[in-house]
């Protein structure tokens, strides 16, 4: 196991090295420069050349690459992230500062996932074809064909213009100056309508999946097994065949894994939720060049990481899996 | 682990049960009005071809049909009680105990995600009242009992790392775990090479004798039936055709698809250029034939087969569902006979479901 790990590990250098390549040579390609956001109609030319020598910009593509990534790779430094060219601030602080909420965000979403599309998707199995069934059949149809943008923008509508007010529809804590502002009751309540939001899409295609490796473990032979033992209904559903339906679902932890660490994009800009999300879209649209990059690099992570992780776990629950 | 009394009845009575599919297409009579008894110790052969109903009838004793099939007619006796009267619960408490079962396919019947020896202690622990280590202790005993080597060590591995035969060994461990008083196997060997086949009905022969337990084994296989089975019962597009001891179906069969099934065997004691093989295939359950099941791939076929034939007595306690003498001539009634003619003397010559 331990030898299995180290080698997923150092396989996932390489991987991750690919995945800077590929960003930094989508963000050269893209339009625009760091720069333009100092372009005024009485800008000297010398300032923005100057401007473009203190970046390092009018340096060879493949130097600038190789700066940026010998710097990146030394994660333990405050600059090795190099500092946003919008605010100064050290990147790496500044996602560090960002982490949390996101991390509180989405991980309140996924509990609430699983503690709901497991139940659900379990029913929807062991009744198949009951009104209960379709119910949720519906709704995961719904949820899964409505858009995030539309979906976040339907939800904030309802807590703030239908229940007039009863959720607040931006940010993680109350205006300044409001009692109770920041404590961990005005976060929670903060939170309503974006895990609402993040949770209807996931448990959509969660609770589908649940249903489909349920259904497909009750009409294994083992199940038949275990009925003609004289188990109990409950004994056959929940101990035989929900032990093995559970083992695929791994593979949609692993997927759900990035998306956790470097935020929901379309959800945190909604809800303007501070988190990484936010920071990486605000950073996208300013061309904040090293912001964008440890934003998508933090993703990458996470899905290598989501990626080990899941396989990693099926050895631990599957016992015919064995590294 | 059964305390019920035995009783001098037979151990098993199935009594004209009917047990139909009602799919999108039409009702799948799979069991039609199947009679037949298992007496104590006993071994009943039940054969015929995939799709004629033998798994359904066995499933049918377990009470395991499942939507959108059902039990519409008949009563199963399990030592004189009726199994379709009881509760759900009571069934449970049948299911494993009195009446184990094991399966066709051993690759795929045990729980992947459990050991060995707990899925059979599973199974004590839900007859016995005893703790989970006495049922363990059990399973690993049964393991040794069925023949399993290092069964300590066998019992605390997973299936996937048994062989295909061991698996069996380990399902048979399992239903014989709590002593039940009758077996239900449903192609146990099918699926195994034939030397493992052997070994495996060694090993049910071995218990059979040691428990008193009777077995109704289901196959198409007719050499293990010769070589297990005290009793036959051959089955047809879901109804019983012919009923016998092991000797006389196959010394002298009476129903011409029983003569075809042996007829269509490899025989080392006599030369054949070809084996013979029944023509056609079986009826499709939707588009059954009037009259009777078989007479388009008869042989022998009359005018009077458009009539149900009769289930006649054609020999001491041998029944078979067909128009033919009991010497295998055509009847009296006269071959050409149709209509309310046939249907009476199918009627005299019926020996009652009993």
């Amino acid at each position: 196991m331990a030898t299995y790990i180290l080698r997923r590990t150092l396989q996932s250098i390489p991987i991750l090295f690919g995945v800077a390549l590929v960003s930094f040579a989508i963000i050269q390609l893209a339009p625009g420069s760091p720069i333009d956001r100092f372009r005024t109609p009485n800008i000297r030319p010398e300032t923005l050349e100057n401007l473009v020598r203190l970046y390092g910009l009018d340096k060879p593509v493949h130097e600038q690459f190789i700066s940026w990534i010998t710097a990146f790779v030394q994660f333990w430094n405050t600059e090795s992230w190099g500092y946003s060219l919008v605010d100064g601030r050290s990147v790496r602080d500044t996602l560090v500062d960002r982490m949390p909420a996101t991390l509180l965000l989405g991980g309140t979403a996924l509990l609430v996932t699983i503690v709901i599309a497991i139940p659900i998707g379990i029913l929807a199995a062991v009744r198949q074809y009951s009104w209960a069934d379709k119910a949720i059949t519906t709704f995961a149809t719904i949820g899964y064909a409505i858009p995030s943008f539309l979906l976040g923008l339907y939800i904030a509508y309802l807590g703030t213009v239908v229940f007039r007010g009863l959720f607040p529809g931006f940010g993680m804590v109350s205006l300044p100056g409001t009692e109770g502002r920041g404590t961990p009751l005005d976060v929670a309540w903060h939170m309503v309508l974006p895990v609402t939001s993040l949770a209807i899409q996931q448990i959509a295609g969660w609770s589908r999946y649940v249903r489909a490796k349920m259904l497909e473990v009750l009409n294994q032979d083992y199940v038949r097994t275990a009925k003609a033992k004289g188990l109990s209904a409950a004994k056959v559903t929940y101990k035989h065949a929900l032990r093995n339906a559970l083992i695929p679902v791994i593979t949609l932890f692993g997927l759900t894994l990035p998306g956790l660490l470097s935020g929901a994009v379309i959800t945190e800009t909604i809800f303007s939720w501070p988190g990484l999300g936010l920071l990486g879209v605000t950073a996208v649209t300013q061309r904040d060049y090293p912001v964008v990059l440890a934003f998508v690099m933090v993703g990458g992570f996470g899905v290598v990481m989501g990626n080990l992780l899941a396989d990693i776990l099926y050895g631990v629950v599957d016992p015919r899996i064995k590294y | 682990m059964t305390l019920t009394a035995r009783s001098t009845g037979p151990l098993l009575e199935i009594r004209g049960i009917k047990t139909h599919f009602f799919t999108q297409d039409g009702v799948v009579k799979a069991v039609d009005d199947v009679t037949f008894e298992i007496g104590h110790g006993q071994t009943l052969g039940v054969v015929g071809e995939s799709g004629c109903g033998k798994s359904i009838t066995s499933l049918s004793v377990m009470r395991l049909i499942e939507r959108p099939g059902r039990i519409v007619a008949g009563e199963i006796l399990l030592n004189g009680e009726n199994l379709l009267e009881k509760s759900d619960a009571d069934m449970r408490d049948i299911r494993g105990d009195q009446v184990s079962m094991i399966f066709q396919e051993p690759m795929t019947s045990l729980n992947p995600v459990f050991t060995c020896g707990d899925q059979i202690a599973e199974a004590v622990q839900q007859h016995t009242a005893v703790s989970r280590r006495e049922a363990w202790d059990r399973g690993v005993e049964m393991l040794r009992v069925v023949g399993i080597s290092d069964a300590k060590r066998r019992a605390s591995e997973h299936p996937h790392q048994l062989s295909g035969g061991m698996r069996q060994r380990v399902m048979i461990a399992m239903a014989l775990s709590t002593d039940p008083d009758l077996l239900i196997a449903d192609e146990p060997t099918t699926a195994l090479d034939v030397t493992i086949q052997a070994q495996i009905l060694e090993v049910m022969r071995e218990l059979r004798e040691k428990n008193r337990m009777a077995i109704m084994l289901i196959t198409h296989d007719l050499g293990v039936v010769a070589e297990m089975a005290d009793e036959v019962v051959v089955m047809y597009a879901g109804k019983v055709v012919e009923r016998s001891d092991v000797k006389t179906v196959f010394g002298s069969p009476h129903h011409p698809y029983t003569q075809g099934l042996l007829l269509s065997i490899p025989r080392l004691d006599e030369r054949r250029e070809r084996l013979q093989v029944i023509k056609g295939t079986v009826p499709s359950p939707l588009h059954l034939p009037e009259g009777c099941l078989f007479k388009r791939r008869c042989p022998h076929r009359m005018k009077v087969c458009d009539t149900p034939p009769p289930y006649q007595e054609v020999g001491p306690s041998h029944v078979s569902r067909c128009w033919l003498t009991p010497a295998g001539e055509a009847p009296d009634v006269g071959a050409d006979a149709t209509g309310p003619e046939a249907e009476q003397a199918a009627e005299a010559l019926t020996v009652a479901a009993r």
